[in-house]
């Protein structure tokens, strides 16, 4: 049988052993245990000086091994004690960059009484974190995980361990939050088109002293650029009507930001997609959404939120 | 544990765990000051200063070049500082070396365990030099020490409260001791497997040989010899108890030996004499003979009855023996004696020769011609003359001492007379031999046993008589009749009872509250002794077999899982379903009481309701009138937060509740 059949069968074990909720508590059914690698050599160990006391026919010797041995088993009662009862939500997941880690916070409760030391949280292959249930009756643990593409991160089952309190049993469940988050596109800033692109007739001013439309000819005033002066009616006036042209810059106010207006394969469009998203946010622009593959038209709009809704369909385009 | 070490602080040690670690290095080691070189005990003490000094960085870890030249210094010191070879002593001074060494190098968790396994190590070592009780509380103490850094190890690291993972290695480990009591009784006790290296001789008592200040000594000694349970009462008649034990029949260059097993069997005629059966549990001697009362009948398995009855085991006793066997007073022994035994027995070489004594011997005995007249005539000189009993007798010439002592010292100890005795008889030609072993006890009134000690150690003389073999000759009763009759310190004079060590019932009496202490201490040493130390393969099956009858593995197998599971299921039920503490206030108790029958009706207390909101909404939901429940939460508010109205109130408030909730009741149904 190979390792992911295995696995495969592990998982449908879990699944139906510990079903997905959003809030699990824990208890016999859903809490594994056994001996760590130094528990084995504890029991090795163990098994030693029950040989010694059996050559040294020494009573006391026997005693401790036995003690000792008891205490193992006294242990487990220990171990399985630490998680019992610890009650788990997923509180918060945070949104990412590909590239970047992903928070999600998930808060460990106890029962009231005696405090729990030791434990930890962690996804697979991500760092464990230890939930501070000494002194507090709950704590919230923030995990990361790595966002690698796009689109909807199941950070999978969460882990939760201890090896409290001697460290040769450890006792451990893995649980199905429902934890998920979205992972946005890893934004480009470099060779953004312009914003400064719009059209007189749908656009408002932004810079009188632009330099894209011409506007009308006025009379020179003082602090007008020396190079919009028309210097042939300066000539043919000779010297007396100094005249400068006016140009205006417009630009758009509602900022379109078109599937089909940037290069790139598929995931650079959307790249650059975030990457303009992001800036017209940090600019206080007013910009809208289109990506007509999916049908997707978003009116424009402004702020925070309307940059997550952006975010949002940028992440899941084609999931 | 990939996972683990891959979490950073997972693989430090946290400062709670080497703290209770430094302190686990010290419990551990200082009883073995006892039988390591001291400077071992230095090195470990060094070495947890270093450790100390690593952690609060003003010192470095060992570099790899000064840790190899540690290891190798180190293990020439041993080899060079142990007498013999590979001994037991050398492992554990090894042993207690690379924990010491471990303990500076340690840096990660996995360094930590080895060195919490090591002390282990160390403790369990311990008892194989000394196994009594209060070394055995003592490193049961240590035990909880060492888990309690090994708590620390799974600890965070922010956390600096070592008492509390000292609390918790406590109830650990005394949760493990009624399961561990499973085990010791029930775990199969099967003979050694292979020959190891054993402790040196670091115990007191009879040697091999003996010269005659020897036995004085001893009697410097309280430590006990043996304990004795008599199957049907202690005989009261203290003369009755001479504990044989080393027959000493050779005297070479002064003094006297030990001599080689004679071949042949014990001849011994029982006659019609009545058996006395009894227990003894012989502390440590080193030796390899056991000490019994004449003549041994019966004999544990373990020992062989040499034709001059001594009884040898195998090896050397180095831990408590415990052995049955049962003796016949008024047997005879060895009564034909063939002719190599009477040569060996009367045998004095050369250069032994006591010339006075040869010749005032010869005399008395052409006038007393006969064995018994002749012993007779000797004890009655001793009567006679101003002989003394003493421990600190006047110092005698090493060649000729016999010569001295008898005529012109005339004060000594036991020794002194038996082999004055016993060479007076030899330079006539009757075989005669000195004994060696113990004379009385004490009788412990708590538990009804015998307590010998080391200054009970006796030495008397045994002398052949025709047709009726091997008789005991006691010349000390001669010169002090007490010493023989009630013990050492009737014997004595007061000058010289201040030498016996001071807490001794021989020097208090019986009478005073010490002494009756000291009989306490003794009682429970020698059930230790009985039932813990002296716990074998024998005595376990005597014991499961009174319980359990026929003996099969599985039934054995059975009882043992059964209670095993029952002594962790007990430690469950206190684990899991501790109470909750109940308050001391009646009303906040009769308040819980209301809650907990409400919610059993269907009434669930909301998380943010009040007391009073909680008592008026049942109150109202069951129809009492509202005048009522108002002066019902009115004073529940009061009696719970108005601690000047409690007592008042208090009473009333209970009732009230009651009542309401008997409504409840009446009202669900």
């Amino acid at each position: 049988m190979s390792e992911g059949v295995l696995n495969e069968r592990f998982e449908q074990f879990l699944e139906r052993r510990i079903p997905p909720s959003s809030s699990i508590t824990l208890s016999q059914s859903n809490v594994f245990i056994f001996p760590t690698k130094t528990g084995f050599v504890f029991g090795f160990f163990i098994a030693l000086l029950i040989i010694g006391a059996i050559n040294y026919q020494a009573s006391l010797v026997f005693g401790l091994a036995f003690l000792l041995g008891a205490m193992l088993m006294v242990t487990i009662l220990y171990t399985f004690r630490n998680l019992s009862g610890l009650r788990l939500e997923l509180a918060e997941s945070r949104p990412g960059f590909v590239g970047e880690d992903v928070q999600f916070s998930v808060r460990v409760v106890r029962p009231s009484g005696r405090g729990r030391e030791g434990v930890q949280l962690g996804w697979p292959g991500s760092i464990r974190q230890w939930a501070e249930l000494a002194d507090k009756e709950a704590d919230v643990v923030r995990l990361y995980v790595r966002g690698s593409h796009r689109g909807w991160l199941d950070p999978g089952r969460l882990l939760i361990e201890t090896y409290y309190p001697l460290g040769l049993l450890r006792a451990w469940t893995w649980v199905d939050l429902n934890a998920r988050a979205l992972v946005y596109p890893k934004p480009i800033f470099e060779n953004l088109p312009r914003f400064t692109s719009g059209r007189r007739d749908e656009g408002v001013l932004v810079d009188p002293l632009g330099s894209d439309d011409f506007t009308d000819i006025k009379a020179y005033t003082r602090g007008d650029p020396i190079k919009h002066v028309i210097w042939r009616s300066y000539a043919r006036s000779d010297g007396r009507d100094l005249q400068v042209k006016r140009f205006t810059s417009y630009q758009e106010p509602r900022l379109w930001l078109r599937f089909d207006d940037v290069q790139g394969d598929t995931e650079a469009r959307l790249q650059r997609l975030t990457g303009m998203a992001l800036r017209a946010t940090r600019e206080d622009r007013e910009f809208g959404l289109e990506l007509p593959a999916m049908n997707v038209r978003l009116q424009p709009g402004i702020g925070e939120a309307h940059l997550e809704t952006v975010l949002r369909e940028l992440a899941l385009y084609g999931r | 544990m990939a996972a683990e070490d891959r979490a950073g602080i997972g693989s430090q040690i946290p400062r709670n765990a080497l703290a209770l670690l430094m302190v686990a290095q010290a419990a551990v080691v200082l009883p073995h000051a006892m039988q390591l070189s001291p400077w071992i005990i230095i090195v470990c003490f060094v070495c947890g200063c270093w450790r100390t000094l690593v952690y609060q960085g003003r010192w470095d870890f060992p570099s790899r070049i000064i840790k190899a030249a540690l290891v190798v210094s180190g293990s020439i010191g041993v080899i060079l500082s142990s007498s013999n070879g590979f001994s037991l002593e050398a492992f554990v001074s090894l042993l207690v070396l690379a924990f010491a060494f471990k303990l500076v190098e340690m840096k990660s968790r996995r360094d930590a365990y080895v060195v919490i396994f090591l002390a282990y190590f160390v403790v369990a070592t311990e008892f194989l030099f000394e196994q009594g009780l209060f070394v055995a509380l003592y490193e049961f103490l240590a035990v909880i020490i060492v888990t309690a850094a090994m708590v620390g190890l799974n600890q965070m690291h922010t956390r600096v409260r070592p008492m509390a993972s000292v609390r918790l290695a406590t109830s650990l480990l005394l949760q493990a001791l009624p399961l561990t009591v499973v085990l010791f009784l029930f775990f199969p006790r099967v003979m050694p497997l292979w020959n190891v290296p054993v402790p040196g001789n670091n115990a007191i008592g009879l040697q091999e040989e003996v010269s005659p200040g020897d036995l004085a000594e001893l009697t410097q000694s309280d430590s006990v010899a043996f304990r004795v349970v008599f199957d049907d009462g202690t005989p009261v008649l203290y003369k009755q108890l001479y504990w044989r034990g080393v027959v000493y029949n050779v005297l070479e260059d002064g003094r006297w030996k030990a001599g080689d097993v004679p071949p042949g069997q014990p001849r011994i005629r029982m006659g019609a004499s009545r058996q006395l059966g009894y227990e003894v549990l012989l502390e440590p001697t080193a030796q390899n003979w056991l000490y019994g009362l004449a003549v041994p009948a019966q004999l544990d398995a373990r020992a062989k009855l040499t034709p001059d009855l001594r009884m040898l085991t195998r090896d050397p006793i180095l831990s408590v023996f415990r052995y049955r066997m049962a003796s016949a007073p008024g047997a005879d022994f060895g009564v034909r004696l063939t002719e190599p035994e009477a040569q060996h027995e009367t045998y004095i070489p050369e250069d032994s020769r006591n010339p006075r004594m040869d010749g005032y011997a010869r005399k008395l005995y052409l006038s007393n011609p006969d064995t018994e007249r002749f012993a007779e005539a000797l004890l009655s000189r001793i009567r006679s003359q101003p002989y003394h009993y003493t421990l600190n007798p006047p110092a005698l010439p090493r060649s000729g001492y016999i010569d001295s002592f008898w005529f012109d010292t005339q004060s000594g100890f036991c020794s002194h007379y038996a082999s004055a005795f016993v060479y007076a008889m030899r330079s006539v030609g009757i075989p005669a031999r000195m004994v060696g072993g113990y004379l009385g006890g004490e009788l412990n009134p708590l538990s009804g046993h015998l307590v010998v000690r080391q200054y009970d150690a006796h030495a008397w003389a045994e002398v052949w008589v025709k047709g009726k073999g091997w008789r005991r000759y006691d010349p000390t009763g001669a010169v002090a009749p007490e010493r023989v009759e009630q013990g050492l310190a009737a014997a004595l004079s007061s000058q010289d009872r201040q030498s016996l060590s001071a807490l001794t019932n021989a020097r208090m009496g019986d009478t005073s509250m010490l002494g009756r202490m000291l009989y306490m201490f003794d009682s429970v040493e020698h059930n230790w002794n009985m039932f813990v130390v002296g716990f074998d393969g024998g005595v376990q099956e005597k014991f499961l077999s009174r319980w359990l009858g026929e003996l099969t593995p599985a039934r054995v197998g059975l009882v043992m899982l059964a209670l095993g599971a029952l002594c962790l299921a007990l430690t469950a039920l206190l684990l899991f379903f501790r109470r909750r503490p109940k308050s001391r206030d009646p009303v906040v108790r009769a308040y819980r009481r209301f809650v907990a029958r409400a919610s059993r009706l269907g009434f669930a207390q909301e998380p943010g309701e009040t007391p009073g909101a909680f008592v008026a909404r049942v109150g109202e939901s069951v129809g009492v009138e509202p005048d009522q429940v108002q002066a019902l939460t009115t004073s529940l508010e009061e009696a719970l937060y108005n601690p000047e109205a409690r007592p008042k109130t208090a009473h009333e408030l209970s009732r009230g509740l009651r009542r309401l909730s008997v409504r409840l009741t009446f009202a669900a149904h």
